[in-house]
């Protein structure tokens, strides 16, 4: 276990290293913490992940585990495992052969590391597989055989997650999810989840840093991230459907004025749709109201309960159900987050 | 209910593949049996033997040694050239601007023809005025593969190892090419040496693709013609008369076709029985 700390580290590809992949970022993960890392592909995920592992070293900057710098320090030295998007196994070696692989290349199978492989063996559930071969094994199964690996050596400093519910079939992804939770906080791994999924990211981590190719946007829990994102990127980024934005002179409310770049974001679930023609007077105590509303379509399938709104201003989505209402409605919203030059300026939350 | 209509008249499209079988390989193998059970003095007058050719042949003594001969080659040139194949396999570097360059070098042995490669070895090894053979002599070798059975025997099989360890080089660079990055980064994260990396990482995902190449290896080695022919012609004496050269002295020598006959299909069905020998051991090992 450690704690991870990147320090304006910098990164470009041998082939090209004036493209920096990785400009300037900083993150710091503390001690035993579930940190996932949240980007659109080619936002510099695997980059990252492969700084981290020792795998790329950085031109500039520092990564420090436990305050000791690991530059130049390669992927076998940096005292940590990786899952992988796919079951990275030994195929030729039973389960059980694959969990203890690390500790007897390392001379560290002794009893108490003998101990701590049945615990994890017990914790997972795979007492039953262990003189299996891998590939008389599910995928599932051989993810967890995976994640039991990662996390066989109790000196263990960091486990990286890169992607690793990809390949499992999406009925046993949350059992998967809760397995990674449990085994986490038993043996209190820092743990770095890699994933373009939010989900994902939610599920899973603790603090998530959502990253773009201009760095890391925003770095927070999963509600931080959700009730305040920093950028309208992150508040599209996050969540789904993503957040909502007007231009603040949208709402119908006294003392709301902007310059034409200050926006309001709201998530579908802070605003409510209404007839025209309601009570004015009960205004006062809402955030604002936006009129000029036409219902275009509700949305069916996987996303039921969202009602897709077309207004003077943009397109909008609020939750809600069937609605019978003429093609003209308001909506009520009751939390907005403030945007000044793309940047989060405060939350009106009534 | 989705009711599949019958397709009477499909087997018609079978037909042209199941005559071209016929003619390429049953009707021809069914000749050869056919001679094998008879005596054929001319075209007109032939006896039913049974199987007194294939008792002649299994107890020829020629044959035994020509047999255990072959298996000797075949063994010798699968030990040297599965190893050395995956050893040069490792060595080619997977993106490389040169990878191509290399693999195109490493084929052309391959793209020879069989009679070319003989008759390159014969030039290359003789003592009077090959490379080879001039080199080994003035170091102080003894070394004229025309008189001495061993040299004609290092000879062959250096031939052989030289035309064919590039084709086990290349199936096993396709089979570790196939190998995600991901495996490599495992086992390195995992403190795994260079030796585990290929023991427990590489072999495994070889598999396959060395189950095909000692396949090849070993039928086409155990047919082997050309090259000894033009190389050694057999000699000296009979030291390195495979079946295959024993066959055709035989049948297009001797014209004994009764016992040519027998000798073909005992050495197919041998061919055959390596072949399965191998291949269902392979196969139980997976099972296992």
């Amino acid at each position: 276990m450690a704690a991870i700390e990147l320090a304006n580290v910098s990164f470009g590809y041998p082939s090209d290293p004036s493209v920096r992949v990785i400009d300037g970022l900083s993150l710091s993960i503390a001690d035993g913490e579930r940190h996932a890392i949240l980007g659109a592909s080619g936002a510099g995920k695997t980059t990252l992940l492969n700084l981290l592992s020792g795998i790329f070293q950085p031109d500039e900057g520092q990564i420090l585990f436990d305050g000791e710098n690991v530059q130049g320090i390669g992927p076998g030295a940096r005292s940590l495992t990786q899952v992988f998007q796919f079951p990275v196994l030994y195929e030729s070696l039973s389960v059980y052969e694959n969990l203890i692989f690390a500790l007897k290349n390392r001379g560290e199978f002794d009893a108490e590391a003998s101990k701590r492989v049945t615990e994890i063996v017990g914790e997972l559930g795979l007492q039953e597989s262990l003189e299996r071969k891998p590939g008389q094994l599910d995928l599932y199964q051989k993810q967890l055989v995976a994640m039991a690996k990662a996390i066989v050596r109790s000196n263990t400093r960091l486990v990286l997650l890169d992607e690793p519910l990809t390949a499992v079939d999406p009925i046993r992804k949350w059992q998967m999810r809760r397995v990674l939770r449990r085994i986490q906080s038993r043996f209190g791994m820092t743990m770095v989840y890699v994933t373009h999924d939010q989900t994902e990211a939610m599920a899973f981590a603790e603090k998530i840093s959502v990253l773009t190719t201009e760095g890391i946007a925003q770095t927070g829990t999963p509600d931080e991230l959700y009730e305040r994102p920093e950028t309208p990127f992150v508040g599209h980024f996050v969540g789904s459907p993503g957040m909502n934005f007007l231009p603040v002179e949208a709402l119908a409310r006294d003392g709301l004025v902007g310059n034409g770049t200050t926006m309001i974001g709201f998530r579908q679930d802070w605003a409510l749709i209404e007839a025209v023609g309601g009570r004015p007077k009960d205004l006062f105590d809402v955030t604002g109201i936006v009129r000029d509303v036409r219902l275009t379509h509700t949305y069916a399938g996987l996303e039921v309960g969202l009602i897709h709104l077309e207004t003077s201003d943009g397109e909008i989505v609020v939750a809600g159900g069937k609605l019978d209402i003429g093609s003209e409605a308001g909506i009520r919203i009751h939390k907005v987050v403030r945007y000044e030059d793309g940047r989060l300026e405060a939350t009106d939350d009534r | 209910m989705i009711v599949k209509p019958r397709r009477d008249k499909a087997w018609l499209g079978v037909l042209p593949v199941l005559l071209i079988v016929a003619f390429s390989a049953v009707v021809p193998l069914m000749t050869v049996v056919n001679y094998s059970v008879q005596d054929v003095l001319d075209f007109n007058t032939r006896f039913f033997v049974g199987l007194e050719w294939y008792e002649a042949t299994l107890t020829d003594p020629r044959f035994q040694a020509a047999f255990f001969r072959q298996l000797a080659f075949s063994a010798t040139i699968l030990i040297i050239e599965i190893p050395l194949g995956i050893l040069v396999a490792r060595g080619i570097p997977r993106t490389s601007k040169y990878t191509g360059l290399i693999i195109v070098l490493l084929a052309i042995p391959l793209l020879i023809p069989w009679n070319v490669v003989g008759t390159i070895w014969q030039l290359f090894a003789r003592s009077d005025i090959g490379l080879l053979g001039v080199v080994l002599n003035s170091v102080g070798i003894d070394y004229n593969y025309t008189s001495n059975p061993a040299d004609a025997w290092v000879t062959l099989v250096a031939m052989d190892v030289w035309h064919w360890t590039s084709l086990v080089a290349l199936l096993s660079f396709a089979g570790l090419s196939a190998i995600p990055p991901a495996f490599y980064q495992a086992a390195e994260i995992d403190g795994a040496g260079s030796w585990q990396i290929f023991r427990f990482v590489e072999l495994p995902r070889l598999r396959s693709v060395l189950v095909i190449a000692v396949l090849l290896r070993l039928m086409d080695s155990f047919m082997i013609y050309t090259e000894p022919f033009v190389l050694t012609g057999g000699g000296p004496g009979n030291t390195t008369t495979f079946l295959s050269q024993y066959l055709a002295t035989m049948a297009v020598g001797q014209f004994d076709l009764g016992p040519a006959a027998a000798f073909s299909v005992v050495y197919f069905l041998f061919t055959l029985l390596f072949c399965w020998l191998f291949y269902t051991s392979v196969i139980r090992e997976d099972d296992g």
